[in-house]
C-alpha cells in the first residue's frame, strides 16, 4: 500500500511463520494505516487466524522470518501481555471458556492492568459497574452475562458480544476482529457493528477478518486485502467486495 | 523420646517404654498394627519413619486454669482459653474406636491418657486455635468433640506456630456427631519453614440423620498427614472437601476411610490438589459401603493440577462396595494449567503471574466458596494468595 503521507501504525513485512511443522505464512506483507478499517478476506485455511495470532504473540506460532512493527518498533520479542498493554487487541475466532473466573472480575482486572500501565488510577467497583452498564446496554447483553464465569456456557453469539465488550472496555488502538460476524443473528450483528463503530474515532485502526460482506455493510472498510496461501495477494478498495462475492478467490490476480 | 524404639516391640515392652498401665487393649491394638512405615498403606506416600526417628523432647502436660476468650486456644496441647459457658475440660477418654486402621491413633491415645473434651452446646460457631511454641518437641494431645441432637455447629480449626523448628505433633480428634445434628469443621493449616510436622489421626462417628461437613484447607510446605476414619449411621451424611495447595518439598495430604454402615447414608468427598515446586500431595481415600448400608450414595472425585514438573500427586480414590442397591461415582484427573486459558488472559494485558493466579484460584474456588462465613472465606483466600506469591516471585 503506498498512500503517500498516510501514517501507518503497523507494518508486517515478509512474515513467515509456522504452526507445528507446517509453514502457514509465506512472506506476508501488510501495512495498516492509522484510523482506517482494513478487511481481510480469503479462503479457509489461508492463514488469516494465524496472522492475527502472530500479531498478538500466540504461543502456537513460530516466527521463521520477517517482522511486525507497531508504532515503528518491532513487537516480535514482546510478551503477549505487553502487546495488549500497548494497545493491540484480538477478538478471537474461538474465545476460550474459563470456568470459575468471574467475567466482571476478569474485565476489571484487565482494565486496571491497562490503567496502571498508563499511569492512571484504577477504577473502583462502582465506577466499573457504571461503565459496564453502558456497554452492556449498547451490546444488548443481559447484565448477568458479567456475573457468570468467563464465556462458560455462552452461546456463540454471546461469546462474540463478550469479545466486543472487552474491546469497548479496554479501548485498544489496533483492533483485530477474527470472524466477529460468524454465527451472529441479525440483531447481534447490528449490536456488534454498533460497538465497533463506536470505537471508530479516526485514530483507532481495525483489521476485520471476515468471509461475508454483510458486516462490511455496517462498518464500511477503507481497504480490502485478499489473503491466500499465506500471503496478501491483493489490496483494493471496498469495490472489491461485490466482485469477490460473485467470483470467489480463484480468479484474483496478484498485485 | 525417640518413637522408633517402639518398632517391632512386644506388648510388654511397649507398655514399659510408654509407661502405661491398665490399658492392655490399647497396647495390644498398637502392637498388632505396629509402628507405621513405608509399607503401611495409609503412610505409603508419607515419610513417617523419618519423622518418628528423632529424639524429641517430651513435654509435661499440666492442665492450666482456662481463661475466658473468644476462642478455644490450645497451646502445645494444653487448653489455655475457652469461650464463656463452653464446656471444655480434661478427662480420661472413654470412647476409643477399637477397630481403627491407624496405629498412630492408638499411640496418640496411649501417649495422652487424658483427652481434651469439648462439648458444643446449642447452635454456635466455635474457633479452635492450636498453637505450638516448643522446638524439637513431641507434642501429643487428643480431643473429643461432641455436640447435641438437633443442633447445628460450625467449628473453625486453625494452626499457628511460633518461631520454632523440628517439632512433631501427634494429635487428632474423636468426634461424635449426634442424631439429627449438623457439625461443620473448617480447617485451615498453613505450614512453612519446617516449624513442625504433624500426623493427625481422627475418628468421626456420624449418628442417625446427622450431617458432618469437613472442609480442609492445607496450604504451604512441610510434612503433615491427616488420617481420617468416618462411620456413617442410617440416613447420615458426610461432605468432605480437601484443598491442598503445596509448594517446596512439602509432603501433605489425607488418608481416609469413610464407612457406610447405615442405610440411606450419603458421602461426598471432593479433593482438589495444586502442587508446585517439588511438593507431593496425598489423597488416599477409600469409601466402603457395607452390607448393612443399602440405598446409599457415594461420590468421590479428585482433581489435581501440577504447576511444576517435579511436583507429584498420589491420588487414590477408591470405592469398595458390598451391595448392589446404591448410587456411586468416582474419578480422578491430573493435569496442568490450560495454556489456552492462560493465553486468553494474557492477551488482555494480564501478566503471566496474575493469569496463573486467576486460574489457580478458579480451580480452588469451588471449595473455598463452600465456606459461607465471609471472614473465614477471606482468611482462606489470603492464606492461599500468600502461598501463591511465595512460590511465584515476580
Ligand atoms: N494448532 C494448529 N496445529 C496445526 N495446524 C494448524 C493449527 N492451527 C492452524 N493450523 C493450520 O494452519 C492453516 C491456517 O489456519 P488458519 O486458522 O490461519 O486459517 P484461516 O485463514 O483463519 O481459515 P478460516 O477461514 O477457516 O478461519 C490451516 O491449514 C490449519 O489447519
Ligand atoms: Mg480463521
Amino acid at each position: 500500500m503506498s498512500k503517500g503521507n498516510n501514517k501507518s501504525v503497523m507494518k508486517i513485512e515478509n512474515l513467515q511463520a509456522k504452526i507445528g511443522d507446517k509453514q502457514i505464512l509465506k512472506g506476508l506483507n501488510l501495512e495498516l494505516e492509522a484510523g482506517k478499517v482494513h478487511a481481510i478476506m480469503g479462503p479457509n485455511g489461508a492463514g488469516k487466524s494465524t496472522l492475527s495470532k502472530a500479531i498478538v504473540g500466540h504461543y502456537d506460532i513460530e516466527i521463521l522470518g520477517g517482522d511486525i512493527t507497531y508504532k515503528d518498533k518491532s513487537i516480535l520479542e514482546m510478551e503477549a501481555e505487553e502487546r495488549a498493554l500497548e494497545g493491540i487487541f484480538l477478538s478471537f475466532q474461538h474465545p476460550v471458556e474459563i470456568p470459575g473466573v468471574n467475567n466482571a472480575y476478569f474485565l476489571r482486572t484487565a482494565l486496571n492492568a491497562k490503567l496502571k500501565h498508563q499511569g492512571k488510577d484504577e477504577l473502583n467497583a462502582a465506577e466499573f459497574l457504571r461503565l459496564m452498564k453502558g456497554h452492556l446496554e449498547m451490546l444488548g447483553m443481559k447484565s448477568d452475562m458479567i456475573s457468570r464465569s468467563l464465556n462458560e456456557g455462552f452461546s456463540g453469539g454471546e461469546k462474540k458480544r463478550n469479545e466486543i465488550l472487552q474491546m469497548l472496555t479496554l479501548e485498544p488502538e489496533v483492533i483485530i476482529l477474527d470472524e466477529i460476524d460468524s454465527g451472529l443473528d441479525i440483531d447481534a450483528l447490528r449490536a456488534v457493528s454498533e460497538g465497533i463503530n463506536k470505537m471508530k474515532d479516526g485514530k483507532r485502526t481495525f483489521l476485520v477478518i471476515t468471509h461475508y460482506s454483510r458486516i462490511l455493510d455496517y462498518i464500511e472498510p477503507d481497504y480490502i486485502h485478499v489473503l491466500k496461501d499465506g500471503k496478501v495477494i491483493k489490496t483494493a478498495g471496498p469495490e472489491l467486495v461485490p466482485y469477490l462475492e460473485e467470483h470467489g478467490y480463484d480468479g484474483i490476480e496478484e498485485d | 523420646m525417640n518413637l522408633i524404639t517402639l518398632k517391632n516391640k512386644s506388648r510388654e515392652e511397649i507398655a514399659t517404654l510408654l509407661d502405661v498401665k491398665e490399658r492392655d487393649s490399647l497396647v495390644e491394638k498398637f502392637a498388632t498394627l505396629g509402628l507405621p512405615n513405608k509399607k503401611t498403606e495409609e503412610y505409603h506416600y508419607f515419610d513417617v519413619e523419618k519423622l518418628l526417628d528423632v529424639d524429641y523432647k517430651t513435654l509435661n502436660y499440666i492442665p492450666k486454669a482456662i481463661e475466658e476468650g473468644d476462642k478455644i486456644e490450645i497451646i502445645d496441647g494444653v487448653v489455655t482459653k475457652a469461650p464463656k459457658g463452653m464446656r471444655v475440660y480434661s478427662e480420661p477418654c472413654e470412647s476409643i474406636d477399637m477397630d481403627h486402621f491407624d496405629s498412630l491413633y492408638y499411640l496418640g491415645h496411649l501417649l495422652s491418657p487424658r483427652i481434651i473434651r469439648i462439648e458444643v452446646d446449642g447452635d454456635c460457631h466455635v474457633e479452635i486455635l492450636h498453637k505450638y511454641t516448643q522446638s524439637d518437641a513431641l507434642i501429643n494431645y487428643r480431643i473429643v468433640i461432641s455436640n447435641q441432637a438437633n443442633r447445628h455447629t460450625t467449628m473453625y480449626e486453625n494452626f499457628e506456630a511460633e518461631d520454632i523448628h523440628n517439632t512433631l505433633v501427634l494429635y487428632g480428634y474423636d468426634m461424635h456427631v449426634a442424631q439429627d445434628s449438623t457439625l461443620r469443621m473448617v480447617k485451615l493449616q498453613v505450614m512453612h519453614d519446617n516449624k513442625y510436622s504433624m500426623v493427625a489421626s481422627h475418628k468421626v462417628n456420624v449418628a442417625k440423620n446427622a450431617n458432618v461437613l469437613l472442609k480442609n484447607f492445607d496450604f504451604g510446605g512441610d510434612q503433615s498427614l491427616q488420617v481420617l476414619k468416618v462411620e456413617l449411621g442410617e440416613h447420615a451424611s458426610i461432605e468432605a472437601g480437601h484443598l491442598l495447595y503445596l509448594n517446596e518439598n512439602s509432603k501433605r495430604g489425607t488418608a481416609s476411610q469413610i464407612i457406610h454402615r447405615g442405610e440411606h447414608s450419603t458421602s461426598k468427598q471432593e479433593a482438589k490438589n495444586i502442587l508446585d515446586g517439588q511438593a507431593r500431595g496425598i489423597f488416599d481415600a477409600l469409601i466402603r459401603v457395607e452390607h448393612s448400608a443399602r440405598f446409599t450414595k457415594a461420590e468421590q472425585s479428585a482433581k489435581s493440577i501440577l504447576l511444576h514438573e517435579k511436583a507429584y500427586m498420589a491420588s487414590k480414590p477408591q470405592l469398595e462396595i458390598y451391595i448392589d442397591e446404591l448410587e456411586a461415582s468416582h474419578g480422578a484427573t491430573t493435569g496442568q494449567l490450560d495454556e489456552k486459558q492462560l493465553f486468553y488472559l494474557q492477551s488482555r494485558g494480564i501478566s503471566y503471574i496474575e493469569a496463573r493466579k486467576i486460574l489457580v484460584i478458579a480451580f480452588a474456588n469451588t471449595l473455598i466458596e463452600q465456606v459461607k462465613d465471609t471472614r473465614h472465606q477471606d482468611r482462606i483466600k489470603s492464606a492461599f494468595e500468600a502461598v501463591f506469591y511465595a512460590s511465584n516471585k515476580g
